[in-house]
């Protein structure tokens, strides 16, 4: 096993096996899934327009969010990982098995923290809600993407690379739990064998997470692992059935109106509390947050 | 849960994590130490650039520039990876011809990469491919070369013999009409 786990692996071997779940997964997973979701909503009377002007306002939100990605690497982000590579890292780890299965798993509790950060901290939520503000749970949600969601996980990956990880193979990682990720954003899925709810994020586990009902708020942040969660103390089961959204809801099937909401609530936010200490601390401070002597 | 439980569980899980993948790596290191693998930059832009999706694959690009990834392709046949020059003296050409020999998938291809001629004079080439490698062991191979004559381009197999790091002999034998090409590493 140890001599498994610490074999020099090639990079075209890889980078193949990535290949084949980061990206094919959509070819052969995420979009037939979607098109048996639609027949299922067919099946139960659920196709509504809602929900199909919905996924299509999902799709185009992805486009939105990649097109602020490719800019941001191409000006930024590229030449942090590598810099820091360089220049402020642990000695440089070789491929072998070990270092994947590491690194897939920092990657995954970076997602983590990155994920719990994004609900409880303002200007983290204004972005993330976009993803949230679906009142329907299919595979189109999890394209759902807000106009800052490739900033914050730059913050918690960069610390992978200063561990001596290699920034591609973080970045493919990275990739590798979000891909995991999208999966389970199905009602078609009910709850599977205990063992597996139990070590690893699930549709049921996802469900709670999107769910807008009191007790499920900002529960099961997990990607691949809900360990993370169950160790952290944000571990909800899915018992009462989950309504789906966020509680003020966008009520819009617009992309733009959808994709900016958040930003938007969050300059209403901050225009509302006096003072500029107390409009920074809205940035940072929990949603939904006050100063003292304008609570009521 | 405290910040400061909550502190100390992430600080354990990732020293866990990332200790294994250390402690792994010296067991890695001593081995190919042993073996005596070579170590020799390569190009990953190709490789990766059709693995990361959209989001990552800006990240490629700088890969190379940094010079990142040469640590990690390395592997007894890699080595043949990058630019080489050949000189032919016939009446089609006589001038030398540098070749970038990349790794695709699990295959080598060559493409041209720029002219030179007798005088000195150079010119970047159109990239066209001109060899591929199907099979490569570090020191013999088998593959598909592209020459033209006469105006007609012909796909003849080829052998790949290494000299040493730096030279390899390709030779060809198509219907009777035989050649040896002498590859040195630009």
């Amino acid at each position: 096993m140890i001599e498994f786990l610490s074999k020099h692996l090639d990079w075209v071997d890889v980078n193949y096996w990535f290949h084949v779940f980061n990206d094919l997964s959509t070819i052969y997973v995420i979009i037939p899934f979607f098109i048996f979701e639609l027949i299922r909503y067919r099946y139960l009377n659920r196709l509504t327009k809602d929900v199909i002007y919905d996924s299509i306002t999902n799709v185009i939100t992805i486009f939105a969010f990649t097109l602020i990605e490719y800019v941001l690497g191409i000006l930024f982000m590229t030449k942090v990982y590598f810099w820091v590579y360089e220049h402020m890292s642990l000695p440089h780890l070789p491929l072998n098995g070990m270092t994947i299965i590491s690194c897939i798993l920092l990657a995954d509790f970076a997602y983590y923290w990155d994920h719990r950060m994004m609900h409880r901290v303002g200007i983290g939520w204004a972005t993330h809600t976009v993803h949230h503000s679906s009142e329907h749970f299919n595979m189109s949600v999890a394209y759902r993407f807000g106009p800052l969601d490739a900033i914050f996980p730059i913050l918690f990956s960069l610390p992978i690379v200063m561990l001596g990880f290699d920034p591609i193979l973080v970045l493919l990682s990275e990739v590798f739990v979000q891909t995991f990720q999208a999966i389970l954003h199905t009602e078609a899925i009910g709850k599977l064998p205990k063992s597996i709810e139990y070590v690893f994020n699930t549709p049921s586990h996802h469900r709670v997470h999107h769910a807008s009902n009191p007790q499920y708020w900002d529960k099961n942040y997990g990607g691949v692992l809900i360990i993370w969660d169950r160790m952290l103390g944000t571990f909800e089961p899915e018992e009462e059935k989950v309504i789906y959204g966020i509680t003020e809801p966008v009520n819009s099937i617009n992309p733009i109106k959808v994709f900016f909401h958040g930003i938007h609530r969050l300059f209403r936010d901050m225009g509302k509390v006096k003072g500029l200490k107390n409009k920074l601390l809205v940035l940072v401070k929990p949603p939904g947050w006050l100063p003292k002597d304008q609570r009521s | 849960m405290t910040h400061t439980t909550l502190f100390m569980r992430s600080v354990a899980v990732i020293v866990v994590l990332a200790g294994l993948a250390h402690l792994f790596a010296c067991d890695t290191q001593e081995t190919q130490a042993k073996i005596g693998t070579r170590h020799v930059p390569v190009d990953t832009t190709d490789m990766l650039v059709t693995s990361l999706n959209s989001t990552q694959a800006i990240a490629v690009d700088r890969a190379q520039e940094h010079e990142l990834a040469p640590r990690a392709l390395q592997s007894d046949t890699d080595y043949i990876i990058g630019k080489w020059r050949v000189t032919y003296d016939s009446e089609a050409f006589k001038g030398t011809i540098v070749y970038d020999l990349k790794k695709e998938g699990k295959v080598f291809h060559a493409y041209t990469f720029q002219y030179e001629d007798e005088n000195g004079g150079s010119q970047k080439a159109e990239g066209t491919k001109a060899l591929t490698i199907q099979e490569f062991d570090g020191y013999k191979g088998t593959g598909v070369y592209v020459f033209t004559y006469e105006g007609e381009t012909y796909d003849v197999a080829c052998q790949i013999d290494m000299v040493d790091e730096n030279t390899f002999m390709l030779s060809y034998d198509y219907y009777g009409y035989s050649d040896m090409e002498t590859w040195k590493r630009f």
